[in-house]
């Protein structure tokens, strides 16, 4: 049903639309979450070539001068096959590369370790004890020796009880050593924001909690390619590294997969649709919406055609994915909003001591004299994440399309 | 194998006996067991509440008595006169340090210092049963352990006055020790955190093809720090994964100012090994040769086993808790004088040498003042050295520096510029850093 009315609604997408919904019985909602917006986006690189030529891609193999056209191969992924194939390959060229959390020996609660301890044995693919400091403690252990230590936090909700170990000891690690001892082999991945059904306790985005861990990065993908290569480039970074994902994306989002090594790299944003009227800037899940606010703004819908000026109709607005939270590319962020004079910043943590504001200080502070409008934070509101209430607290394309067109008028 | 171990009996090895008082009169069930387990099923509700099944306390290891005498039945280690002196010299060296340091602080000329008056023993003898390249986690009364292997004083001034010789580039507090060379990881001062860590170090060495089945990783941790979770996540780890961690527990009685009965309603941190299905033993902190052999033992068994061993070590702080505690608020000056007396670590093993024929007054005066004059030439030493550049303030965060931090150091660099010539207190406080702030502009 949800396929046809879509496929109806947008036709360019009847030819390639891939659904795990059934179109008679109903179903309970996907473990993985559902999203129209992600759906319906345009963002994924569904092809071969458009996939190889992500911009960025440092092919890490010893074939790396081979020129991309000649011979890559690609493969169809969702977030979690992505995630999956970047861990294999970790472990296929790292020896001491190891990757353990709770339930990760039989695939994980998200499919992301499937096949990895049958792969690799259970020495390096293993389940630890229901202990979140635990597990955080024995990765900087691990990593301490130079060995890598993956771990994941089943949850990002339930990352707290590691926090004393992620920010006082991982986050100063090498700085308190005067540089002797290093933890870089260190990576926490962990799922994370809304999936339409989690509530308080499975929807969280607590990237705002470690901007203070300064030592930590923190990195968040939008897409399988995105993953796979950021998730590579965390896990060989030298330093330690918070690797939150989507949830809702794992099953959602689809795209062709360079099956080889590749890299991309760490604290560089992206430009994803360039503009010039206005800076939209934005991280993980909410890309999606914020490309489906754009498609609104452009060409609205009848219903919602008299509520959006005509003038604002073409403005052409510049979406930005941060990719990496900490430390953000302030410099392509800083660069474009000198240009469009506008922000908007989306985010479905809270408003309150989010990202959203440290980025609108910095900006105000580099691009004062430049802005027109005050930079605009489109977040979740500051309550915790109500399981009936969610659809009205996350940032959804409407709310997202009303800041830009109220900034885009200031 | 270890469960098989675990039915002879030897003293040094305490284990749970599943039925304490009331379930004992059940002696095998002819009722079978829990499916999938070996549980046996019995008819009469009973509690227990006891590890060594009849409600005794678990029994303490010990070779000396208060004389340096081996106690009936003692299995006196086979040492030489020569490793014998080596554990005495590095038990004087300790308080040594520990009074010019304690008074250097009371002078003001460092910030802070912690003692390890009482615990010589305890400290001195496990790093003596360790390899020199097990792995060591301490939490801040062990530079014992560094000096047993060879830690120089110059270093160990270095990091307490935080000069630029200090490894540690003088960013932490006194007694905040690390080397890389001795196999000893830096100290952090939150408490525990190094247990799980602990669990992570022995399964890299696991792991580790030329380090496998040779060295363990060894965590040292108080009373009070076993109550953090941290405490229980590492044993869990280390007992289930499972990961080769030999756990040393300091029991010295206090937390500060909290004794350990108010830390704790079981029997002491002994009896949690048992919970967590490890070999765990308890010894007397304060007898040299006792926890040396103890730590022998857990050592081994830790390597043959690949698994979570637990020494809880008895012993007494004789020192205030840090130069900022005055321990006489919450205790009587003669409880400590009595400890000192009756059951001294360093007292009791001169005592042993010299019933050997190893040691007497000569060379006891002569070796406390040649320890003595080492000490003081090396604070004399470091009292004259400048602290490490300015611009160590904001190196080492990350492995490269990122923007934030490059900015935010320009700008401490401007400011100096402006400043510095003129504002008497930074033109002061500059001058104590190598390069005198100069090189936070480059």
């Amino acid at each position: 049903m949800l396929a046809r009315r879509l496929r109806s609604k947008f036709p360019a997408l009847s030819c390639r639309w891939q659904t795990t919904a059934s179109t008679t019985a109903v179903e309970p909602p996907p473990a993985g979450g559902h999203s129209s917006s992600v759906a319906s986006s345009q963002l994924f690189r569904i092809t071969r070539e458009s996939a190889l030529r992500t911009p960025g891609i440092s092919w890490q193999d010893e074939e790396s001068d081979r020129n991309i056209i000649g011979g890559r191969e690609t493969r169809k992924m969702n977030l979690y096959q992505a995630v999956r194939d970047a861990l294999s390959i970790a472990l296929s060229k790292d020896d001491t590369a190891v990757i353990f959390g709770e339930d990760i020996a039989f695939g994980g609660v998200f499919r992301c370790t499937m096949g990895l301890a049958e792969e690799f044995g259970r020495e390096r693919v293993f389940n630890t004890p229901l202990t979140e400091q635990g597990i955080a403690g024995f990765g900087i252990g691990l990593a301490s020796m130079g060995h890598t230590a993956i771990a994941e936090i089943q949850f990002a909700d339930y990352i707290y009880p590691a926090f004393d170990q992620l920010v006082n000891e991982a986050a100063k690690f090498r700085y308190r050593s005067g540089g002797h001892f290093s933890i870089g082999g260190l990576t926490v991945r962990t799922p994370t924001m809304a999936v339409g059904h989690g509530g308080l306790y499975h929807s969280q985005s607590p990237e705002g909690f470690f901007m203070g861990a300064s030592g930590l990065k923190v990195v968040i993908p939008r897409s399988p390619i995105q993953c796979k290569g950021l998730l590579l480039s965390a896990i060989r970074d030298p330093n330690p590294v918070i690797f939150m994902e989507p949830k809702i994306l794992y099953r959602s989002a689809v795209e062709q997969v360079p099956i080889d090594d590749f890299s991309l790299p760490l604290s560089r944003a992206e430009i994803l649709i360039p503009g010039s009227d206005l800076t939209l800037l934005t991280w993980g899940t909410p890309v999606y919406h914020c490309e489906s606010a754009l498609r609104l703004l452009n060409s609205p819908p009848p219903s919602l055609a008299p509520l959006i000026p005509p003038s604002l109709r073409n403005a052409k607005v510049e979406l930005i994915d941060l990719r990496t939270i900490l430390p953000w590319d302030v410099e392509t962020v800083v660069e474009s909003v000198r240009r469009t004079k506008r922000l908007v910043i989306v985010h479905e943590a809270g408003m309150t001591g989010g990202v959203g504001g440290e980025i609108a200080a910095e900006v105000g502070k580099r691009a004062f004299l430049r802005l027109e409008a005050p930079v605009r934070r489109i977040t979740g509101w500051d309550v915790p994440a109500g399981l009936q209430f969610e659809k009205f607290n996350m940032p959804d394309a409407v709310r997202i399309l009303d800041g830009i067109m109220e900034t885009l008028s200031y | 194998m270890l469960r098989s171990l675990s039915v002879k009996y030897s003293p040094l090895l305490t284990r749970i006996r599943p039925g304490g008082r009331a379930l004992s009169s059940q002696p095998t069930s002819s009722l079978g067991c829990l499916p999938t387990t070996d549980s046996p099923v019995v008819s009469k509700l009973g509690f227990f509440n006891s590890v060594t099944g009849d409600g005794s306390k678990i029994p303490s290891y010990r070779v000396l008595d208060g004389f340096g005498i081996p106690i009936e039945g003692a299995e006196v280690p086979e040492i030489s006169e020569q490793f014998a002196r080596r554990l005495y010299e590095n038990m004087q060296l300790l308080p040594t340090l520990d009074n010019i340091l304690y008074n250097v602080q009371r002078q003001g000329k460092i910030s802070f210092y912690m003692t390890s008056y009482g615990e010589e023993a305890a400290v001195i003898g496990s790093a003596a049963a360790l390899a020199d390249d097990d792995e060591v986690l301490a939490q801040y009364r062990e530079v014992g352990v560094l000096l047993w292997r060879g830690f120089s004083l110059d270093r160990v001034m270095a990091q307490c006055f935080g000069t630029h010789e200090d490894s540690g580039k003088g960013r932490q507090m006194p007694v905040h020790f690390g080397s890389t060379q001795h196999h000893f990881h830096q100290i952090s001062s939150p408490l525990a955190t190094q247990i799980p860590q602990a669990a992570g170090v022995g399964y890299a060495l696991k792991r580790d093809p030329e380090r496998r089945s040779k060295n363990v990783a060894c965590v040292f941790f108080g009373e009070g720090a076993a109550s953090e979770g941290d405490f229980h996540a590492g044993m869990l780890l280390a007992s289930t994964l499972p990961s080769p961690t030999l756990f040393l527990a300091r029991n010295n009685g206090f937390a500060i100012s909290t004794p350990s009965s108010q830390q704790y309603y079981g029997d002491s941190l002994s009896a949690r090994g048992p919970g967590y299905g490890i070999d765990t033993v308890r010894v007397d902190g304060n007898d040299v040769l006792a926890v040396m052999s103890a730590v022998k033992e857990g050592r081994r068994r830790c390597l043959e086993g690949g698994r979570a061993v637990l020494v809880e070590m008895m012993t007494y702080r004789v020192g205030h808790h840090s130069t900022s505690d005055d321990s006489f608020a919450y205790r009587g000056r003669q409880e400590v004088e009595d400890r000192k007396k009756i059951d001294n670590p360093i007292t009791r093993f001169r005592l042993f040498m010299e019933s050997r024929g190893w040691w007497d007054k000569t060379e006891e005066e002569e070796l406390k003042s040649r320890l003595k004059q080492d000490v003081l030439a090396s604070f004399k030493r470091a009292e004259t050295l400048k602290k490490p550049d300015l611009a160590e303030l904001f190196s080492d965060v990350y492995a490269e520096e990122p923007w934030n931090i490059r900015e935010q150091r320009k700008e401490l660099a401007g400011l100096l510029e402006k400043y510095g010539q003129v504002w008497e207190p930074w033109q002061n406080d500059l001058k104590i850093f190598k390069d005198e702030g100069k090189k936070l502009a480059d």
